[in-house]
C-alpha cells in the first residue's frame, strides 16, 4: 500500500513511464545516427562533402534541421534516460527498441531523401556509387526491423526493488 | 572612441553587479558565487570580442565570425544565467523596483521576451548580415558596424534570455517551447552557414577562401554553443523536475503516522 502509493507520487503509470521510455530512445537514436554520420563519415572518413554543387537550397535546410536537431534530440533523449531512471520507470527493452527505430529512421531518411531527392552530398566520391546506396538503406532497414521486433512482446520495467515489487503485486 | 563605449558600459554593469551583491551580503543573503562567475565570463567574452586584437582584426572574416560567435552567441547565454534582473529587483530602492517591475511586465517586453520573437530577430539580422550587402556596408562605416555589433548582442541576449534566462519574467516558455525554439534558431544558423559556403558570401568578406573558412567556423562553432545551450536547458528541467519529485515522495510519507 504504502509502496504503490509511493509510485503514484513519483509521479506517474506504467504506461507514462513507457512513454518516457520510448521517447527517450528515440531522440537519443537519431541523436546517435546524426552523430555518427557527422564523426565517421565527415570527419574520420572524409567520404561525405561538406557541400555539394548539386545539393538543392532545401536540402541545406534539411540538413541544418537534422544536424542541429540531431544533436539537441541526443542531449533531450539522455537528459528523459536519466529522468526514467530516477523515477524508477525505465524499460530497457523498449527503450533498445526506440532507439534502434530512431537510428535507422533517421538513417533511411539521410540515404533515400536527403542523398538521393535533394542531393545534400553522395556517400562517397568517384566510386560506383550504388553499392553503397544500397548497403547504407539495407543497415536502416534492419536497424527499423530490429527495432519494430524489440518494441513488440512483454517488457518489464527495471527500476528499484521498491517499485519494481510494486509493480508485481500490481500485474 | 566608440570602440571603447562597449568595454566602458560593460565595466560599469559590472561594477554595479559587484556593488548590489555586496549590499545583498550585508543583509545577511549570499548570492550564488556561481552568477557572479557567469557575469564574469560573459563579461569578458565581450570584452574578448570588441578589444584588439580581435576587433582590430575584424576586417578577416574568420575573425568576424569568432567575433559574431562570442558577442551574439556565448556572452549572452553566460549572462542570461548571471541574473542581473532578479538582482535588482532584489537590491534596488522600493520605487525604481516598482519602475523595473512595471517594465518588465509591459506589453513590449512581455512580446520582446516571447521565444517566436527571439528567434525572429535573431536570425532575421543575421540573414539581412550575411546575405545582403550589409557586411559590407558596415565594412564601410563604422556607424553601420556598431549597429550590426549592437544588434547581434541584444537579440542574442533575447533569445538567451527566452531559452535558458533564469530571472522572472511573465509567461516563461515550457522546456518543450524553448527545445523547439533552439531547435529552430540551431538549423537556421547552421542552414545560413552552409549557405555561405555554397554562395561564398558574404559580399566584402575578402578571398573566397576566408569566407569558406568563416563560414564552416561558424558551423561547428554555432553547434558547439547550441549543443552547450541544450545541456542547460534540460539540467534546468531535470533539476526542477527532481525538485517536485522529492516534494512529492515527501508528502504521503510525512501523512503517514
Amino acid at each position: 500500500m504504502t509502496t504503490s502509493r509511493l509510485a503514484r507520487a513519483a509521479g506517474d503509470g506504467a504506461g507514462k513511464q513507457t512513454r518516457r521510455t520510448i521517447w527517450s530512445g528515440v531522440l537519443a537514436g537519431l541523436g546517435l545516427a546524426a552523430f555518427a554520420d557527422e564523426t565517421v563519415f565527415h570527419q574520420l572518413l572524409h567520404w561525405h562533402h561538406f557541400y555539394d554543387k548539386s545539393t538543392l537550397a532545401v536540402g541545406l535546410v534539411s540538413d541544418g534541421l537534422f544536424h542541429a536537431g540531431g544533436f539537441i534530440a541526443m542531449v533531450a533523449g539522455l537528459f528523459l534516460l536519466a529522468d526514467t531512471l530516477r523515477r524508477g520507470g525505465f524499460v530497457p527493452k523498449r527503450w533498445w527498441a526506440a532507439l534502434l527505430l530512431g537510428a535507422g529512421g533517421f538513417q533511411l531518411y539521410d540515404g533515400i531523401v536527403q542523398h538521393k531527392l535533394l542531393g545534400l552530398h553522395q556517400i562517397r566520391y568517384h566510386v560506383t556509387l550504388w553499392p553503397y546506396d544500397l548497403t547504407w538503406n539495407l543497415i536502416a532497414v534492419v536497424l527499423i526491423a530490429a527495432g519494430a521486433a524489440l518494441m513488440t512482446g512483454r517488457a518489464g520495467i527495471a527500476g528499484s526493488a521498491m517499485f519494481r515489487s510494486d509493480a508485481d503485486t500490481a500485474a | 572612441m566608440l570602440d571603447l563605449i562597449p568595454a566602458a558600459l560593460t565595466l560599469l554593469a559590472d561594477a554595479g553587479y559587484g556593488l548590489a551583491s555586496c549590499r545583498l551580503s550585508r543583509r545577511g543573503h549570499r548570492w550564488p558565487r556561481r552568477r557572479a562567475a557567469c557575469l564574469l565570463a560573459g563579461s569578458l567574452c565581450v570584452a574578448v570580442a570588441l578589444l584588439p586584437p580581435v576587433a582590430s582584426h575584424d576586417y578577416l572574416f574568420p575573425v568576424h565570425v569568432v567575433q559574431h560567435l562570442l558577442l551574439g552567441m556565448a556572452a549572452p547565454a553566460f549572462l542570461a544565467l548571471s541574473a542581473p534582473v532578479t538582482l535588482a529587483l532584489r537590491t534596488l530602492p522600493r520605487r525604481m523596483r516598482r519602475a523595473l517591475l512595471r517594465g518588465l511586465h509591459s506589453p513590449v517586453i512581455t512580446v520582446l521576451a516571447a521565444p517566436a520573437t527571439a528567434v525572429t530577430l535573431d536570425l532575421g539580422g543575421l540573414y539581412a548580415l550575411y546575405l545582403t550587402g550589409l557586411y559590407q556596408a558596415a565594412e564601410g562605416d563604422s556607424l553601420i558596424h556598431a549597429a550590426v555589433h549592437l544588434h547581434m548582442f541584444l537579440a542574442g541576449c533575447l533569445l538567451s534570455w527566452a531559452l535558458i534566462g533564469i530571472d522572472p519574467v511573465r509567461r516563461r516558455p515550457g522546456t518543450r517551447m524553448r527545445l523547439a525554439a533552439l531547435v529552430i534558431a540551431a538549423a537556421g544558423h547552421d542552414t545560413l552557414a552552409k549557405l555561405m559556403y555554397a554562395w561564398t558570401l558574404p559580399a566584402g568578406g575578402g578571398p573566397a577562401t576566408a569566407r569558406q573558412q568563416g563560414a564552416g567556423l561558424m558551423y561547428y562553432g554555432g553547434t558547439a554553443i547550441d549543443v552547450a545551450l541544450a545541456v542547460i536547458v534540460m539540467t534546468q528541467w531535470y533539476l526542477a523536475t527532481g525538485r517536485a519529485l522529492a516534494r512529492s515522495r515527501r508528502r504521503p510519507a510525512a501523512a503517514e503516522p
